[in-house]
């Protein structure tokens, strides 16, 4: 390829990319030179302009694409399927840099600079992940998102809680990027190419030629590397650690755009890859839905037996993202015609109810100097509006109705009940119940018991209106879920082919 | 004299457990993430092998192997940054003792 090829190209559907590129290089180059004249939350306020931009452009894309455009052999590929996971990133790290803002004022980050751009490069890994079609690019993208995620979690630098979780993640992300890399490493040796479309063709030849063992091993190896991003049940047991020590906002960060940049790789790469294998069943519905299968129940019961016993509120969410991950694999194993809406809607819940949770958690532990579920005690009494706002999030992350927490859950279990993998149903609805335990213990806290004091609690501005949008937002939804279901049938997944994710002569 | 593709996706294999072996078990820090790069220097191993005697021979596994090794250099420093400030702060640098977060 020329040089005149590459200006051939129309650039101006990555424009979302470019605009985070950019504004991460220009923060930290005003950063550098005028740090310190700019008062902290300056850059914080840029973050969010760049953000919002760089929606507005997702937005102008998803107008303007008809079919995917796909740059330089598919290692950038812009489809609605990218399209709709880059919103729930963009808008996940919108709501992170909001509790940021009102974060950094506890003084504990003493690079306010820093935090920023490094959200922003961790927002374009996931972006990159988003919408890649290539093993390297996607590779690259979800280094760049988990280098400035180990960095972000070990911020607090003075904290020694915070050196130790990151030390833990880096450690336990390395080993976990090393599987991943050994299985990509047996594709790309089964195939001879990068190109996951390729990859999906050539694969089929190589298992009825008598590689199925080489298949099966590089799908394995594949499977447990990724469960790591999504914290999904062999490789979970950083989340813990990882989201007690790292500042609120970032775990807020990890919990929903890590996740979701996670599970935007695994569906492309797992789907795509293994579609077409066929010896005497179909690999990816039979052999490679049992695999994810069992991750799925796996997560489900470990997220949500932990969490119970559980008295730190950071750790028990991250017990609780173990299971809703679970939850999220069930509709991937193996995926109904519907998976698409299934799985972005869950998405959209769950990053509403999760946002509202930790700046609920934010303020309290702040409040009592503590992550402790008794922090939580008498919170009615002191701020109504706060509790029965966290009463909203934990009801919706629950999967009880009137939240939108319960149409996310409702659509993958009919998905499975449709796809009559009943056991996976039974366990979804089990753990489901043994969850709403925890979840209304921190009800039980809030309502019931005397707290410590019965000062008003004081609550900063930007988190109290985030809070309620939020909550309103999830009653919303929760009432009109077709709002969203509507517009992703509408405009990301007219063809029911997952937002244009496959291509169309895929059987 | 050619070597076959099996020798070096057995030595590949091979440098990947002992690396594997070697995170999970050790107790210095250090040589947790110098294990880790064992099971990354295995997956070179894999590509470049695989670039010369796959299937499909390409040089794609070459520029793979690229990328795997630049990015494996900045994550050790990543690490290596984090563990000096986990050591200024903790004057320790075996795994066993980081456990302020029990349960």
């Amino acid at each position: 390829m020329d040089v005149k090829d590459i200006f051939s190209y129309d650039w101006s559907y990555l424009l979302p990319e470019f605009i985070i590129l950019g504004f991460a290089t220009a923060l930290s180059l005003l950063d550098l030179f005028a740090g310190k004249r700019l008062g902290k939350s300056v850059i914080g306020w840029l973050t969010l302009a760049g953000v919002v931009l760089a929606a507005v452009f997702v937005f102008v894309n998803i107008g303007k694409l008809d079919e995917p455009y796909a740059y330089m052999a598919d290692t950038i590929r812009i489809d609605d399927y990218g399209n709709a996971f880059k919103l729930l990133f963009l808008g996940g790290v919108a709501f992170t840099v909001l509790l940021s803002l009102s974060y950094m004022k506890q003084d504990e980050i003493r690079h306010g600079g820093e935090y920023y751009y490094l959200l922003l490069t961790g927002l374009l890994g996931a972006m990159v992940m988003a919408s890649s079609a290539d093993l390297i690019t996607m590779f690259v993208g979800l280094e760049l998102l988990s280098m400035s995620s180990y960095v972000l979690v070990g911020l607090r630098k003075h904290s020694l809680q915070s050196n130790e979780s990151a030390f833990k993640y880096i450690v336990s992300g390395s080993i976990s990027t090393a599987v991943t890399l050994f299985g990509m490493s047996y594709v790309y040796g089964l195939t001879g190419t990068t190109n996951i479309y390729e990859i999906s063709v050539r694969l089929s030849e190589a298992a009825m030629a008598g590689y199925e063992f080489m298949v099966y091993a590089g799908f394995a190896f594949l499977a447990v590397g990724l469960a790591f991003k999504i914290s999904a049940a062999p490789n979970h047991m950083w989340a813990p650690d990882v989201y007690q020590g790292a500042a609120t906002p970032v775990t807020a960060f990890l919990a929903v755009v890590s996740k979701a940049a996670g599970f935007a790789l695994v569906f492309r790469l797992l789907l795509i890859g293994f579609f077409n294998i066929q010896t005497d069943t179909r690999f990816f519905f039979d052999q490679g839905a049992l695999y994810l299968a069992i991750i799925a129940g796996a997560s489900m019961i470990i997220g949500n037996t932990m969490a119970l016993r559980q008295t730190n509120v950071k750790r028990m969410m991250a017990y609780s993202g173990i299971a809703q991950a679970g939850y999220m694999l069930v509709a991937f194993a193996p995926p109904t015609i519907l998976f698409f809406g299934e799985v972005t809607f869950f998405l959209f819940a769950y990053l509403l109810a999760s946002f509202g949770a930790f700046a609920v958690i934010m303020v309290v532990a702040r409040d009592q100097q503590t992550d402790d579920l008794k922090g939580f005690a008498g919170l009615y009494h002191r701020s109504p509006l706060m509790a029965v706002s966290m009463s909203i999030f934990l009801l919706s992350l629950a999967g009880i109705p009137v939240s939108a927490g319960f149409f996310g859950k409702f659509y993958i279990f009919m998905g499975a009940i449709a796809q009559q993998s009943y056991v996976l149903a039974a366990i979804m609805i089990a753990t489901s119940v043994v969850s709403y335990y925890y979840y209304f213990g921190i009800i039980r806290q809030m309502y019931m018991r005397p707290g410590a004091t019965e000062a008003p609690l004081s609550v900063p501005k930007t988190i109290g209106a985030l809070v309620l949008i939020l909550a309103l937002a999830t009653v919303v939804f929760g009432a009109f879920p077709g709002l969203v279901t509507d517009y992703v049938q509408t405009h990301l997944n007219h063809g029911f082919n997952f937002g244009d994710m496959l291509p169309p002569n895929f059987q | 004299m050619s070597v076959s593709i099996t020798s070096y996706l057995l030595v590949a294999l091979i440098l990947f457990c002992v690396g594997l072996y070697g995170a999970l078990t050790k107790r210095n820090a250090v040589v947790v993430l110098i294990s880790i790069e064992l099971m990354l220097n295995a997956v070179n191993i894999n590509l470049v092998a695989f670039s010369k005697y796959g299937l499909y021979p390409a040089v794609t596994g070459h520029i793979f192997s690229l990328f795997t090794m630049t990015v494996a250099a900045a994550e050790v420093a990543v690490a290596l940054a984090i563990l000096i400030a986990l050591y200024r702060n903790k004057e320790t640098v075996n795994v066993d003792e980081m456990d302020s977060m029990k349960r």
